[in-house]
């Protein structure tokens, strides 16, 4: 395989899950909450399905795919239900959306270390922080993958990309064909109005955290997967936080931010490339990994002057004002 | 059913809240087919009985009918559902969606793709909408954005979004505060029209003269009580004048003829950028004397933020220059304008005018902290801090609950006010800007503030009144200057000029003698 | 219920305290939960974290150990934890959360070990030396993201945890390939004289740790209280954390105090990572942020940002965190459960302002209630 072929499959691999990741952090700063909690919501999403997957390999077979889809939507659900103390924060009890972003990242690291600890100790017997997952299987597009450059698209793909592409494309069709996508967009430019139009504020919101819980879960679940193989502390390296700062640079809207993850996708594989062709000591890739945070900021310096962002992102709503 | 003919009754409403009751007891009757108006000043309970009737607040007590039946508006969106609509007074509009999208938000029209999918149809509302203006004369293109809309465009898609929702019942708050008279013209036009094909419509207002030229009946308020309901044609605005304030007024303010003496203030061929990188103010040129109020008119965002903002230093002006007392100032900084001699009493006084979490003492000292009597080598005199509070609270006769401690976010809007302009006339200097000074305060401390604006001029000083309401510019003003779309295109001095010529002016009329045509521009307010 | 709950947190004398009190408590409350959930004696865990602070006599101690070598050890965790929380509440004055923290000790620290570790400096040299490198990485770094706030408009939550992972990967691929030493796979300790803490001190047939840096940090607490309270600079940099506009209106330089709250801020995140990492440790583990940096948010919104309530709130998470080794061992419980309780008072925390609120509401309910009844 050339060494094209790498870049452009493990960066896909990479940007996709933070696409979706991207796509949460969208619907929920869409609806007027702001959300650092992406970071948080990914890797307890990653602990719920890698959980589901250790124990669901116990029973099936070793070739069985049953235990991979499983876990995905064991993961979907517990990032939503995890994105509830993210809501209960910022609507019930009005703090303020930063520091409550901040406070669920930091309730996910310590809630899941503890727990995946016990859990090794109390289920597995053995004294471990981690769920050790096997990668995911991969597949080729027969055909396709041949075609010399962009065949490296179909090839070596994991399945959850596939499902990654779909879901986005859906997610978009929500946003901006259908009534609740609506009412969604409403919520994040002019509550009031939405209010006044007999939309249920708290209510549109609560959903879009909790779909920005889910769809971060998808990503966290897809680096499981792929990039880690396991559920472990490993899993906040701030990949959350790279996809907030891709879809400030996408300016909030799908595709120029599916834009902004493959660059820090493509940046990220070809600097391994580098390394590997170079023949350079394992150590050095650690300076490459700074790449994408380092492309994040120089990215927001052009790009964070003039935002639009939504009109009405980290206000509490408060109907009651005189 | 009764018979008593009315659509609704609302009957002993009380509404209280934290500190104050806002509806006492108050006991109304509205006919169906009739145009009825609320009469009070600010803070007199207008708008709470209204919010109550649709949904936005429940009642304490009181039980409300509706078409004879006893009715519970637990939301707007109940309040709806029964066929009442409800104009705010802020309108509430998604500024980045389309005129379609606003009006039929909430009650969208569906199709389905692929036969399940429930998804928006765009088609359908936007020919809905274009069939409804068009019923009803009220022109607008269903695709243009919101914030590409001037305010009596917005107005008109607020009065769509309750007729595409079949309102039977219209709620107007205060719909002529922020329009030039002619454009209230077509309003009033308007809400004729809609009584006319069998709407009830009730306006809250406090002013008279629109109650006169359009309302059947109304009811008079004064704070949280209802005082009376008047047929209209029968009562003088005299008459509704005195029991809406509770006391007789006169009409005419006591000022004196102005002395004008030297130029303070000399603005050149300025030149401001707007928000969106526009020019919100092009080429503006004049002067203020010593001893002259010199009101600017105009209807919202043309330009008159941006000008104020760059006379005080908080906008950098592209081309022209600002000469105060003879002195360049365009290039200074903020602070240096107001050592200069420059007091600003901005618009917004709760993000711009107050540090709202600081104390009322500290926000007194805002503009003075470092200097010397307030701090000494840059540690704070606490002392200095509190007396300087205690003074100004006494000779402005700011209210509030712990005097110098009060945190100024609990302090009521008329006393914030107060606050700001009692620390500004102390700087003592020749130019003083006042930007809608008088905005949602009641006609007391209206007055109040007049009475200390003419003194800063008697004293002396150059004053600059911006504001949208032409009943203060035609009170205050020594000499008008009225601005449409960033360019003032008539100076006159105040006897010379009438309400309508001004309201003209204000929908960017040229002006003949500047030797243009009389012709209305684009982007004016006329569609 | 709630006229307790109105008597404990109405009025307006020492609400804040008062409300944070009942934070905390609350979260001991769910802390003890979890604890009985599990099976262990709440009590006796909570028991040992005082006795793993010094707080509290031990049962038993090894040679030459007795409370006040532990409470010594204790006070040499605090410290820097003191001032990883003052340089969050510096940062939350101009309204921005710093949450560069962990990187910037991470860069002070690893500046400072390298320059000053290792050399051959005599003890009056190195330790001010080392601190005034902490202070000038520090300042350094905390300016940048100022900077890029102010330039850029750069969401400083974004850039700072940027730059948290920039720098602990550059430090770690210089650890890893210049200054690792081959057996605890750490950079290399750095010599006595450059520390900060004088380890293994013997006196009284004892031995234990002194934190130099601890009494220079109560008096930092101090003199950013004054800059706070007292100064022009302060009332500036509060006014502009509370309302940029109004700040600008009011004449003061809005650019100004923003990047000097984050230079005040970093440079005391910068003293955190040097007493951190050149005292209370003295070496670096690659390839890990360090955690009182986040931590540290919960400590500084305890504390109410008061830097004063900053030493108070330290001093209660560090009872937790330094505490929860020896229950850990104690009970047989993961040492993380200090971790979750942090954060559960983190979570009741960011509700203080709501449950002020709450309670104003309901006491003004309550008073209403009793006028009626009285007529």
């Amino acid at each position: 395989m050339s060494t094209l072929d790498t870049i452009i499959i493990d960066g896909l691999a990479f940007a996709l899950p933070m696409f979706i990741m991207a796509i949460g952090g969208i619907f929920s700063e869409k609806s007027g909450i702001t959300n650092l909690a992406l970071e948080g919501l990914q890797g307890f999403g990653a602990f719920c399905g890698g959980l589901t997957a250790v124990l669901m390999l116990r029973s099936f077979e070793g070739s069985s795919q049953i235990p991979y889809y499983v876990s995905f939507i064991a993961a979907i659900a517990g990032g939503m239900i995890y994105s509830l103390i993210h809501v209960a924060l910022c609507i019930k009890f009005r703090a303020n959306q930063v520091i409550s972003g901040v406070v669920v990242n930091i309730l996910a690291v310590a809630l899941t270390v503890f727990l995946a600890k016990r859990i090794n100790d109390g289920v597995f017997g053995q004294p471990s922080n981690k769920f050790v997952l096997e990668t995911s299987v991969r597949f080729s597009v027969p055909g396709l993958s041949r075609i010399p450059v962009i065949g490296a698209i179909f090839k070596n793909v994991y399945p959850f990309e596939v499902m990654i592409i779909v879901i986005a494309a859906l997610m978009w069709f929500v946003m901006y064909r259908t009534p609740f996508g609506m009412h969604l967009r409403a919520c994040g430019d002019n509550p009031h109005a939405a209010d006044a139009a007999g939309i249920n504020v708290n209510r549109v919101r609560t959903i879009a955290v909790m779909i920005s819980g889910g769809l971060s879960a998808i990503a966290g679940m897809s680096y499981a997967y792929s990039i880690t193989s396991n559920f472990s502390p490993d899993i906040f390296l701030g990949y959350g936080y790279l996809s907030i700062a891709a879809l400030i640079f996408g300016n909030w809207s799908v595709l120029p931010t599916l834009g902004a993850c493959l660059i820090f996708g493509f940046a990220r594989s070809s600097g391994q490339a580098l390394i590997t062709q170079l023949g350079m000591p394992s150590s050095y890739n650690d300076l490459v990994r700074i790449l994408p945070y380092l492309l994040t900021l120089l990215l927001l310096i052009f790009f964070s002057k003039h935002n639009n962002s939504p009109r009405a992102l980290g206000e509490i709503y408060d109907k009651g004002k005189r | 059913m009764s018979d008593s003919g009315y659509i609704i009754e609302m009957k002993h409403i009380t509404k209280r809240f934290p500190g104050l009751i806002a509806n006492d007891d108050v006991s109304l009757g509205i006919r169906k087919g009739e145009i009825f108006a609320l009469l009070g000043e600010n803070g007199a309970g207008k708008s709470t009985l209204m919010s109550v009737l649709f949904g936005m607040y429940e009642p304490d007590e009181g039980e409300i009918f509706l078409r004879g039946e006893k009715v519970r508006i637990a939301s707007p969106r109940k309040a709806t559902e029964m066929g009442i609509g409800m104009v705010h007074q802020h309108f509430r509009l998604v500024s980045n969606y389309t005129i379609t999208e606003n009006i039929i938000l909430g009650s969208e029209p569906l199709k389905r793709v692929l036969g399940f999918i429930p998804c928006v149809n765009m088609k359908k509302a936007e020919a809905d909408i274009a069939a409804l203006s068009e019923k009803y004369g009220l022109k607008v293109d269903p695709k243009a954005v919101i914030s590409d809309l001037n305010v009596s465009t917005q107005q008109r898609v607020e009065i769509l979004k309750m007729l595409y929702r079949d309102a039977e019942i219209l709620i107007f708050d205060e719909p002529t505060a922020v329009l030039t008279p002619q454009e209230i013209e077509f309003l009033l036009d308007i809400i004729r029209g809609l009584r006319d094909s069998g709407k009830t419509v009730i306006i809250i207002t406090h002013k008279l003269e629109e109650i006169k030229s359009v309302a059947d009946r109304c009811a008079v308020l004064n704070r949280g009580k209802l005082i009376d309901v008047l047929d209209v044609a029968t009562t003088s605005t005299a008459e509704m004048a005195r029991l809406m304030v509770g006391r007789e007024v006169s009409f005419t303010s006591d000022k004196t003829e102005a002395q004008p003496k030297e130029t303070v203030l000399k603005v050149e061929g300025l030149t401001v950028e707007g928000e969106a990188g526009n020019e919100a103010v092009k080429d503006v040129s004049f002067e203020i004397h010593a001893g002259e109020i010199f009101a600017l008119a105009g209807v919202s965002g043309n330009g008159q933020n941006e000008l104020a903002d760059a006379i005080a230093g908080l906008k950098t002006a592209v081309r022209g220059r600002i000469y105060l007392n003879g002195t360049d100032i365009t290039d200074l900084s903020i602070r240096k304008r107001t050592e200069a001699g420059v007091a600003y009493i901005p618009e917004d006084r709760h993000n711009v005018g107050l540090v709202l979490p600081f104390t009322l003492s500290e926000n007194l000292a805002l503009k003075r902290y470092y200097k010397d009597g307030f701090s000494k080598k840059t540690i704070i005199d606490r002392k200095a801090f509190e007396e300087n509070g205690t003074r100004m609270i006494e000779e402005f006769d700011i209210r509030s609950s712990r005097g110098n401690k009060t945190v100024t976010a609990a302090m009521s809007g008329g006393n914030q006010q107060k606050a700001i302009i009692a620390r500004e006339i102390a700087l003592k200097t020749p130019l003083i800007i006042f930007m809608q000074p008088t905005r949602g305060l009641d006609i007391g401390a209206i007055s109040n503030i007049h009475k200390q604006m003419i003194a800063e001029r008697d004293r002396g000083a150059a004053v600059l009144l911006i504001s949208l309401e032409l009943d203060e510019i035609m009170d205050c003003a020594d000499t008008i200057g009225v601005i449409f779309d960033g360019r003032i295109n008539r100076i006159a001095k105040a006897s010379e000029l009438s309400v309508n010529e001004v309201g003209r002016f204000m929908m960017g009329v040229e002006d003949k003698q500047g030797g243009g045509t009389n012709k209305v521009r684009t982007g004016g307010t006329a569609s | 219920m709630k006229k307790l709950i109105v008597k404990l947190m109405g009025g307006e004398r020492f609400q804040t305290m008062r409300v944070s009190l009942f934070c905390i408590i609350t979260s001991l409350i769910v802390g003890a939960a979890i604890l009985l959930a599990i099976g262990k004696n709440p009590l006796a865990a909570f028991g040992n974290l005082l006795q793993g602070s010094g707080l509290m006599p031990k049962s038993s101690y090894a040679g030459r150990q007795n409370m006040f070598t532990d409470f010594m050890s204790f006070l040499d965790a605090l410290t820097p934890m003191i001032f990883a929380s003052l340089a969050v509440s510096a940062a939350l004055k101009a309204g921005l959360f710093n949450i560069g923290v962990s990187g910037i000790m991470l860069a002070s620290g690893f500046t400072a070990s390298v320059l000053v570790g290792q050399s051959e400096l005599s003890a009056f040299i190195a330790k001010p030396l080392v601190i005034l490198i902490g202070i000038a990485v520090g300042a350094i770094v905390g300016a940048l993201i100022g900077w890029l706030k102010y330039k850029f408009n750069i969401n400083e939550v974004v850039s700072s945890i940027m730059i948290n992972y920039i720098l602990m990967y550059i430090i770690t691929f210089f650890i890893n390939t210049f200054f690792v030493d081959p057996i605890s796979r750490q950079s290399k300790t750095i010599t006595d004289s450059a520390r900060l803490t004088l380890s293994g001190t013997r006196a009284f047939d004892l031995k234990f740790d002194v934190s130099l840096a601890f009494p220079l940090a109560i008096i930092c607490a101090i003199v950013i209280k004054f800059l706070f309270d007292r100064t022009t600079t302060g009332f500036e940099i509060k006014a502009v954390g509370l309302s940029r506009k109004a700040a600008k209106y009011a004449g003061m330089s809005v650019p100004k105090n923003i990047i000097l709250s984050m230079t005040v801020s970093g440079a005391l995140a910068g003293l955190a990572g040097v007493t951190y990492f050149c005292g209370y440790f003295a070496s670096i583990q690659p390839g890990v942020v360090p955690s009182m940096g986040f931590n540290a948010i919960a400590v500084a919104l305890l504390g109410n940002s008061d830097p004063i309530g900053c030493i108070f709130s330290s001093f209660l998470v560090t009872v937790i965190s330094k505490g929860s080794i020896y229950m850990s061992s104690q009970q047989g419980v993961e040492m993380e459960i200090a971790d979750l309780i942090t954060s559960v008072i983190l979570i009741f925390t960011a509700c203080a302002e709501f449950l002020k609120m709450y309670v104003g509401r309901l006491s003004m309910e309550q008073g209403g209630s009793e006028e009626a009844g009285e007529a």
